[in-house]
């Protein structure tokens, strides 16, 4: 049993505590890490694939540069309150109508919300903002315009990266509550109070419910969906190309990195991943044990 | 009676004099080296030389003058209440034990411990800042009960010598002490 | 003085100078710290395992000391049986009775204990201890032997896992010997740590047999009851367990659970108690000290363990020890523990236990499993202590032979193993430390440090005191003012 005792050939080595064996305690046999396995379970990525999917990150950059080129247009009285107004309203009828369509195509088991309720909550949403749109208006008025920027700047980024890209639901609580941060920050430097109101409902429609439709599309028809994706990028694009050419170029570069050079460069890591699984990892319970309990 | 060198736990020298007065009376005094000239003379220089580079800046006299009251009045407290010189212990046998500290400025301290309250002497092991260190205590007898102990008296605090000091005042004391029980 | 201590009264130590002398003559002896964040008073395995091995290595002659944080009030050093010596050092505890690390805080004190005890072998135990880990860094830095036992099972995925593996490979990539309890524990070691498994040995944890003996008549025959005793977390696979008891409970209406244990995941089987109206049948003991633990055994017909992660499981031993029919997981380590006779091991599912626990249920109705007292007997003899202190001693015999790297060639080590960022980053902490042993070898010389009485090892005055009680007490009353424990493992 010694550390330094000649091993006997004549028995083989078993992997067990309770017996003693006529081999040394350092003895290291044959069948030596025999249980440990590599990259079990591993997911090979395709490249279009993933590309696909990042288009997804893309569209979402692309949302932002849309809503701060309406912005600058609104800021340099390019674009009348009133107009984005009813072309908002007019893409909202539009986008729910699409939207309905798309769920009554797949399954309509849960519609326990009424269109009557939809026009509803829309209707409160609207005259409260449009109430509050004067108070929202001189909100930040103490703050200093770069102040306003930077925070707007900051919770735009704050929207992106916290964004649900992955699971397929209504974007999150923080990221929606990020952008509408910043766009009530944005909004309330522009010229009027009604400008503000249509800030805003832009704002919601961008943030809230494009998001709602796109992952409709995504579900029900991904060929479109990924249609959409690249329409919503040139859009971006070129509405940024239209203020400022550098920007553009900046946020062009952007997208191919996301979406093109990002899955490149997952795939390549791919080939070095070295995940090790043994006897040793702790045991997963992939059972449902809720059902003992409720 | 000679002195005995020993060393205490940083390695200064320290001496140890054993003097017996009677077969059950004994004194044991720890002397620390006195204050080194050349030691105060670092201080005294480094505290002025401080005084003279701030007062090169401010121009301002009165920094010399506190750094004068500030070397003074610290040598002063510091050979009055810090600098201790001998440490003794007279052990009487049937009486008790009395411990003083005599400081560098002459002024002493004394303690009585009666025999009565003492449940034994004994050699015991403490952190001591970042030492572990031996270290000679009296176990205190507790009133309400005959087998404990109610609290521990360090011996030699102040010069804080090393073992085979502490062993040599350790048998002498059970000596005296076994005697008279 | 800093540390004042409770002071009472010697407990004299059991006589086992007769085995001493006995076995005293054949080796070397050794001066072992052993280093732990984990110890009494704290309980545990590694607990349980420091104190138990120490006992032994003392009993076969080699003077061992332990070294751990203090805990609460009990600073300083103390005494337990047979003169074990413990050192509670006054070092800062940060998350889950672990010590904070810098690396350095604690070498004036270690080299204190290591110098005045003249260590010749350091030995640290579980890698969540930061002060095993610190230990070892600065006995290598002082020259001594080290030698490091792990205790438990770690994975590879979680970023956690990462950067303690990452400490784990630096702390013992010039480390001179490493044990592990099992032979999985060895794997995911040498794995984790990236070793060579040649400095690798596996010494199994041991029960006291005599601490785990069957008596049939507690049990009640008109039912058959299922005993689990272990920690109330997730780990230990408690979820299973609130799966497992109604699904049983209501197949067969004579089955009792007893349940022997805290912790957070109590609500579960609570709450499963509270649906399926058990509460007569199933019973919550609540937190149980280790010896009550044979009080809860002997009332049982089967042991079941449910662990998701186990490096060497002692409850089944001891389960098994008291003549139960054991049934658990098969993870980590546990299939290496019983024989296949004396456990039934399952997949870590609802569904696998369940069929496992109505195998044994049955062969207990039948009456065809083989009585408590020989299933006993053949468990008594596989784990005890003195073998793992047989063994460990082995280990020690090694490493006192082997040399300690002086620095350049640790550097190499740390610069070659461990990659070349934390290499040379701990190749720096490793010249800091050693400047900081110069800095503190000058201010403290170690010659004027007094040499600690030896109370245990080679002319130990412990056991010297039992024979010539009247002669060595006037020589030496510090192990009167030791407070003398003894504890009931």
């Amino acid at each position: 049993m010694g550390a330094d005792g000649a091993p006997s050939q004549s028995v083989p080595w078993r992997k067990v505590l309770w017996e003693r064996q006529p081999f040394p305690d350092n003895y290291v046999d044959q069948r030596f890490l025999e249980e440990l396995r590599r990259n079990e379970g591993i997911r090979q990525y395709r490249y279009w694939a993933v590309v696909k999917e990042a288009g997804f990150v893309g569209q979402q950059l692309s949302c932002v540069a849309v809503f701060i080129t309406l912005w600058l247009y609104m800021e340099q009285g390019l674009l009348a309150p009133e107009v984005l107004l009813w072309t908002s309203l007019s893409c909202a009828m539009l986008g729910y109508g699409l939207h309905q369509a798309l769920t009554s195509q797949a399954e309509s088991g849960c519609e326990t919300r009424t269109h009557l309720a939809d026009l509803q909550s829309a209707a409160l949403f609207l005259s409260f903002t449009f109430g509050f749109s004067p108070v929202l208006k001189t909100l930040t008025e103490s703050v200093s315009t770069d102040t306003v920027y930077a925070m707007s700047a900051v919770m735009l980024l704050a929207h992106l990266v916290s964004f649900p890209y992955g699971k397929p639901s209504p974007p999150g609580s923080l990221s929606l509550n990020a952008a509408l941060f910043a766009s009530v920050c944005l909004a309330s430097r522009l010229p009027g109070a009604l400008h503000t109101f249509a800030m805003l409902t832009c704002a919601l429609l961008v943030f809230a419910l494009w998001p709602c439709l796109l992952q409709r599309l995504r579900e029900n028809a991904p060929c479109q969906f990924t249609g959409v994706c690249v329409g919503v990028c040139v859009g971006g694009v070129g509405g940024l190309a239209s203020q400022s050419l550098g920007g553009a170029v900046l946020f062009s570069l952007a997208l191919v990195s996301v979406t093109l050079l990002c899955p490149l460069l997952l795939i390549w890591l791919q080939r070095h991943k070295d995940n090790i699984q043994g006897p040793w990892d702790e045991a997963e319970i992939h059972e449902d044990l809720s059902n003992f309990l409720h | 009676m000679e002195d005995e060198a020993f060393t205490d736990i940083s390695g200064k020298p320290i001496t140890l004099d054993c003097q017996s007065h009677s077969s059950f009376c004994r004194e044991f005094t720890v002397s620390s080296p006195k204050v080194s000239i050349g030691k105060v003379m670092v201080y005294t220089c480094s505290v002025w030389l401080v005084a003279y580079s701030v007062f090169f800046f401010t121009q301002n006299t009165a920094v010399l003058s506190s750094a004068i009251i500030v070397t003074l009045v610290g040598m002063m407290l510091y050979i009055h209440f810090v600098k201790v010189d001998h440490e003794s212990l007279l052990v009487i046998g049937s009486l008790g034990l009395q411990v003083s500290s005599t400081y560098a400025s002459g002024r002493e301290v004394t303690t009585f411990i009666e025999m009565d309250k003492i449940r034994d002497i004994v050699i015991n092991e403490a952190i001591y800042m970042h030492q572990i260190i031996y270290y000679l205590c009296v176990l205190m007898k507790d009133q309400s009960e005959p087998n404990g102990v109610s609290g521990v008296v360090p011996l030699f605090q102040s010069s804080k010598p090393r073992l085979s000091c502490l062993v040599k005042v350790y048998k002498s004391c059970q000596e005296v002490v076994s005697r008279c029980q | 003085m800093g540390q004042r201590r409770k002071v009472g009264a010697v407990k004299a130590p059991s006589s086992q100078r007769d085995s001493a002398d006995a076995s005293g003559a054949h080796s070397r002896k050794h001066s072992i710290c052993m280093v732990s964040d984990f110890f009494y008073p704290n309980m545990g395995g590694v607990e349980s395992h420091i104190y138990q091995l120490s006992q032994c290595l003392i009993e076969k002659g080699h003077k061992v000391v332990i070294a751990t944080h203090s805990y609460g009030r009990r600073t300083g050093i103390r005494y337990l049986t047979n003169g074990l010596k413990v050192y509670y050092l006054p070092l800062q505890v940060m998350y889950n009775q672990s010590t904070a690390t810098t690396c350095f805080h604690s070498l004036p004190l270690l080299r204190c204990v290591f110098v005045r005890e003249q260590i010749t072998v350091v030995h640290a135990h579980s890698s969540f201890s930061a002060m095993a880990h610190d230990s070892l860094f600065h006995a290598k830095t002082m020259g001594l032997n080290t030698v490091f036992t792990d205790h438990s099972l770690f994975g590879f995925a979680d970023v956690s896992s990462v950067l303690t593996n990452k400490l784990l490979t630096i702390s013992l990539c010039d480390t001179n010997h490493i044990v592990c309890v099992s032979y999985t524990s060895k794997e995911n070691t040498v794995l984790r740590a990236a070793l060579n498994p040649e400095i690798v040995s596996v010494i199994p944890n041991a029960v006291d047999p005599t601490d785990f003996t069957p008596d049939p008549s507690q049990r009640q025959d008109d039912r058959i009851t299922i005993v689990v005793i272990s920690r109330l977390v997730y780990r230990k696979g408690i979820d299973l367990l609130g799966g497992i008891i109604p699904e049983l409970c209501l197949k067969h209406p004579d089955l009792h659970f007893l349940i022997g244990g805290e912790g957070p995941k109590r609500l579960v089987l609570e709450e499963v108690r509270e649906k399926y109206q058990l509460h007569d049948r199933v019973r919550l003991l609540g937190a149980l000290e280790h010896k009550d633990v044979r009080g809860v055994l002997v009332q049982g017909h089967i042991f079941l363990n449910t662990s998701l992660t186990e490096a060497f499981c002692m409850a089944i031993v001891e389960g098994a020890s008291c003549g139960l029919q054991v049934v658990s997981t098969r993870v980590g380590g546990i299939p290496e523990v019983l024989p296949e006779d004396l456990i039934t091991l399952c997949e870590p599912t609802v569904r696998s236990l369940c069929d496992g626990l109505e195998k044994v249920i049955a062969k207990q109705r039948s009456a065809s499993v083989p009585p408590p007292g020989s299933v006993h007997t053949r468990v008594r003899s596989l784990y005890t202590w003195r073998n793992v202190a047989e063994r460990t001693e082995k280990v020690y015999d090694r490493v006192a032979g082997e040399e300690v790297l002086p620095l350049a060639k640790r550097f190499r080590r740390l610069k070659s193993h461990c990659g070349p960022v934390a290499g040379t980053i701990f190749a720096f902490v490793a010249i800091l430390d050693f400047l900081f042993l110069l800095l503190l070898q000058w201010l403290v010389p170690d010659r004027a440090m007094d040499v600690a009485v030896d109370a245990t090892g080679p002319g130990g005055l412990w056991r010297q005191k039992t024979g010539k009680r009247s002669e060595t007490e006037s020589k030496r009353a510090t192990k009167q003012a030791a407070e003398t424990k003894t504890q009931t493992q």
